[in-house]
């Protein structure tokens, strides 16, 4: 197995994994999205809204705020000591927003968000939660809790995780004319004729769409497009509230601990059977 | 009614830009040109910026005599 990082931003990563199979790499992606979890606001107490939108769309808007995550720091409600239906400090965080239009109109802005605990804080500070008319106000109590994608897609840490095959272009030169045809087609500049010869110019922009196989005069076509089954092209996009590693990182946690508990269950079941 | 805090197809955080977009376009630069600036690649998130009409002003206005009532007891 080889794993090549193409590119690597604050919020993204672009990667290269060779030697797995796709259900392996889709194992990955489905951990990523529907398994990592990832701080949201989830109750709120509305103390007072004024504002043309009412407490359920405001509700969702702030639900839908990315905030910073710390893993460490926080439990999941339900894996958390405190087994309470209002949680404790160690499973819940408070954000208290509390804006009053004077004089003039007045956009709420993520900003105006106070955290009980800056580290879990909104990720923009620019996000319009509300506008508000003169004269109106909103005071309210959000609880963030940690929570994973498959109950809510806020809750889910990326905004694109996918994975495509590594192509394979191939030109088979003793047939090729350089007749410049699939060069000309291709709509990711991914072929360029040099001379008399077509080489291949960025690879991993191919996707596969095989323009060039049917546009090609020669019988059959003088070049060849192909997926590699056992190569991935994988690309993570963090919502903010981690950093992509971490949750990469965390994804594999999670797939080791669902399986050593499999394991442990199956081996206590073989204990029991061999001893009756 | 107000631009949406996510992406409604990827959930790409967009409600902080829409503000830039939205000043950026009216000054008069190319949308698209706007759009790759902010970081917008896919085409799903550039429609959610692209299509928004920010409607709450109208609306908003409507609901402001509250401030009036309360001054005039």
């Amino acid at each position: 197995m080889n794993v090549q990082i193409l590119e690597r931003n604050e919020d993204s990563m672009l990667f290269v994994v060779d030697g797995i199979t796709a259900s392996l790499a889709n194992t990955l992606r489905r951990i990523i999205l529907s398994e990592v979890p990832c701080m949201a606001i989830d109750d709120i107490m509305i103390i007072e809204n004024d504002s043309v939108l009412h407490d359920e769309i405001l509700g969702l808007r702030l639900g839908l705020i990315p905030l910073k995550t710390d893993l460490d720091s926080y439990n999941l409600p339900e894996e958390c000591s405190c087994q309470s239906e209002l949680g404790c400090p160690l499973c819940r965080t408070v954000l208290i927003l509390d804006v009053e239009a004077r004089g003039g109109e007045r956009v709420v802005y993520s900003k105006d968000l106070l955290p009980e605990n800056p580290d879990v804080a909104p990720v923009s500070g620019e996000i319009p939660i509300v506008k508000l008319a003169p004269g109106q106000r909103i005071r309210l109590e959000a609880y963030a809790r940690l929570g994973r994608g498959r109950e809510h897609a806020k809750w889910q840490p990326v905004s694109s995780c996918i994975y495509r095959h590594v192509p394979e272009i191939k030109v088979d030169a003793g047939r090729c004319d350089a007749c410049g045809e699939c060069v000309e087609i291709c709509s990711r500049n991914v072929l360029e004729r040099s001379g008399d010869k077509i080489e291949v110019k960025n690879m991993l922009e191919c996707t596969i769409c095989r323009d060039c196989m049917r546009v090609c005069p020669q019988e059959p076509a003088a070049i060849s497009v192909d997926g590699n089954e056992n190569s991935f092209i994988f690309y993570v996009e963090s919502t903010g509230v981690m950093p992509v590693e971490r949750i990469i990182e965390e994804a594999f946690k999670i797939y080791d601990k669902k399986y050593s508990e499999f394991l442990d269950q199956l081996l206590v079941s073989l204990n029991v059977s061999e001893k009756d | 009614m107000i631009i949406p805090v996510r992406c409604f197809t990827c959930g790409k955080l967009i409600g902080d830009k829409w503000e830039e977009f939205s000043r950026r376009v009216k000054e008069g630069e190319p949308a698209g040109k706007v759009l790759d600036d902010l970081g917008l690649t896919r085409y799903c998130c550039r429609r959610m910026l692209l299509s928004h009409v920010e409607i709450i002003d109208e609306v908003a206005r409507f609901y402001g005599g509250k401030a009036v009532e309360e001054a005039e007891g």
